[in-house]
């Protein structure tokens, strides 16, 4: 059972609430920690767009002199943090999230190819972060991908990690690790098109991201909160020649870097706190 | 605030709060099933230490589950292939072919079935590249590819479930229900037990009353220790790393990298070509040799070291004589040395040990 609350620093206050933590981390490390009087919920939306636009699948978007049309979306948020006002991390335990819109997707290579082993059609944007202490809280934190702990055994479970819903596959298996990022579809330019597969994965490729909220948001048993993060996958492709590398994998390892580092510090940012 | 203030505050809070909520002693909910009973690795005295896997310690009933597993063809799609069929362990869990094509699809592999033992001490990574980072994750690759045994994950779940000895194994064991996660933690299990440390080299060195090595037995010791012994090192007779060791002048990237060896892994240059040194340890038992199984004898695999080793950029450094030629010198008699030597290091207790063999 990971410590769910990290103090950095005490302050000259304290209250009841982080009181209690502090017992509760006095316990044995298998203790289950009994949630704080007070605590409550924040719904976490990470609302995909494109450029501008609302994310969709099979529908075009410009960008520059292309053209994007996608059949799918996926990536992992992992090990998300809020940040209150005193600046001290508070973790979400078991925060790995599957956000993704996608097609049905057949598994064939991931489970095998069994009549029924497919995976339905999913649109998913919000996460409930349920257990969150009450107090005031400035800033978020996530990664993208899953740490290297999970992502180097596939053995161990946490949150929705699973090698069963292809963000894991064959060739990725005798790299054993996650496929942190996924977008699929084709992308024109002029008279060409190539199919788009844009994937991102590897421990060096995890990347947190911080975002500061507009706002301090309050969040307590009487108050549920709603953060919204604006996912802009056009900003994926920044710097990238996705005519010249239309497939990003393991084996494209510099761009799947740019690649990475976009989803890092381009793609997600706070559109509302509140 | 200085430490008192706040010894007195949080007494004061703790009173004020009136219910103090207490720790309990475990968390988990109460089963009627007993827990698996603790095991602990038995590492012959002239091994290495090994360190216990925290995320997944073993049991006398996981490694015992893990064996069952590992003989079953519920494993694989068609029902027809379990571990064992290309991990026998009268040949130290080797195949004795090159390339085998008795998975699914019947289509050869493109790599050697590497031999299973002393896999505790496999830290830097399984498959000839280090592909994987663990036992656990490893079984994974040939559990699901289509030229090995072609399972669908959800299915083996299924037809685990329907077998009831399964079912009462797994809760034991796991506490839970059958995930084919657990599988692979349970496989992981029993693999680690695989220690081969019995043959007459290992008694000898342990100066077990009554063991001996002929001379020509030692000099061959000596000799493999200063011409094979910066990779083949140690106990273990494998520095657990990755060498290319000259067979092949170009390494083309076809099959995603396959013949590109660790670096397809790491994506360093200075990995192209490299591949996992295979321990000595009954080598007599597992020809053919190489990532690809392209030497069938061990004469062809000296003399390749001797005589063959093509240049590449990346080739071992310990693969150059102090004139900058490529090959390491070895006489006839030498030879003949060492493989007496390597002989001596098949391990016939390992081989026929009941604790290792199918259970059925």
């Amino acid at each position: 059972m990971p410590q769910r609350i990290i103090f950095k620093k005490m302050k000259k206050f304290l209250t009841i609430i982080s009181l209690s933590a502090i017992l509760f981390t006095s316990c044995s490390k298998d203790e289950l920690v009994a949630v704080a009087d007070g605590a409550g919920k924040t719904t976490l939306t990470f609302d995909a767009t494109f450029n501008g636009n609302d994310f969709a699948l099979n529908k075009d978007f410009a960008l520059g002199t292309k053209t994007f049309n996608f059949t799918k979306f996926r990536y992992w948020v992992s090990n998300v943090a809020l940040i209150n006002a005193a600046g001290e991390e508070v973790k979400v335990p078991g925060s790995y999230y599957l956000l993704e819109e996608t097609g049905a997707i057949n598994l064939v290579g991931v489970n095998n190819d069994n009549a029924g082993t497919i995976y339905p059609a999913t649109k998913r944007e919000d996460v409930l972060l349920k257990e969150i202490p009450a107090g005031d809280y400035k800033a978020i934190k996530f990664g993208v991908g899953v740490d290297q702990k999970y992502n180097d055994n596939m053995s161990l479970q946490s949150g929705e990690l699973s090698q069963l819903n292809g963000m894991t596959n064959v060739s990725w298996m005798w790299l054993t690790s996650y496929i942190f990022t996924s977008a699929t579809g084709t992308v024109k330019e002029g008279t060409a098109s190539k199919t788009l597969k844009v994937e991102t994965g590897l421990n060096a490729n995890y990347k947190t991201v911080a975002l500061n909220l507009p706002q301090s948001i309050k969040i307590g048993s009487s108050k549920s909160a709603n953060i919204v993060i604006n996912v802009d996958l056009s900003k994926a492709f920044d710097g990238i020649d996705v005519m010249a590398t239309p497939t990003v994998g393991a084996s494209q390892a510099a761009v799947m870097s740019a690649v990475a580092a976009n989803y890092g510090g381009k793609v997600f940012s706070v559109k509302s706190a509140n | 605030m200085n430490g008192k203030y706040a010894v007195l505050h949080l007494s004061a809070l703790m009173l004020l709060s009136g219910t103090v909520i207490s720790c309990k002693k475990d968390n988990r909910p109460v089963e009627n099933f007993p827990a698996p009973t603790p095991a602990r690795l038995e590492v012959p005295g002239n091994l290495p230490k090994v360190a216990d896997d925290a995320d997944n310690p073993l049991s006398a009933e996981g490694i015992e589950l893990g064996r069952i597993l590992f003989y079953d063809a519920r494993l694989s799609g068609n029902n027809k292939l379990s571990c064992a069929s290309c991990h026998r362990q009268d040949i130290a869990f080797s195949d004795a072919t090159a390339l085998t094509s008795i998975g699914v699809s019947s289509k050869p592999l493109h790599r050697h079935t590497p031999t299973l033992f002393n896999l505790a001490w496999a830290k830097s990574g399984l498959f000839w590249d280090g592909g994987s980072k663990n036992l656990e994750s490893q079984a994974l690759g040939p559990l699901t590819s289509e030229d090995e045994m072609h399972q669908d994950l959800y299915e083996l779940e299924r037809e685990l479930k329907a077998v009831p000895d399964y079912v009462k194994r797994f809760k034991l064991v796991f506490n839970r229900e059958i995930t084919s996660t657990d599988v692979l933690k349970a496989l992981a299990q029993f693999q680690r037990t695989l220690i081969s440390a019995g043959s007459r080299y290992d008694l000898y060195i342990r100066k077990v009353p009554g063991a001996t090595l002929s001379s020509q037995e030692l000099q061959g010791l000596t000799l493999v220790n200063a011409k094979c012994g910066s990779c083949h090192q140690g106990e273990l007779f494998t520095d657990d790393g990755y060498h290319n060791n000259g067979i092949d002048a170009n390494f083309p990237y076809d099959l995603e990298g396959i013949y590109q060896g660790r670096y397809r892994v790491s994506f360093d240059p200075a990995d192209m070509g490299k591949f996992k040194t295979p321990s000595l340890r009954n080598v007599m038992l597992t020809a053919p040799y190489m990532h690809d199984g392209r030497f069938s004898n061990l004469d062809q695999v000296l003399d390749h070291y001797r005589s063959g080793i093509t240049y590449s950029a990346t080739v071992d450094r310990a693969l150059y004589q102090n004139n900058g030629n490529l090959g390491i010198p070895i006489s006839q008699a030498e030879k003949a040395a060492i493989k007496a030597f390597l002989s001596a290091l098949t391990d016939d207790a390992f081989t026929k040990n009941k604790k290792f063999s199918n259970p059925n």
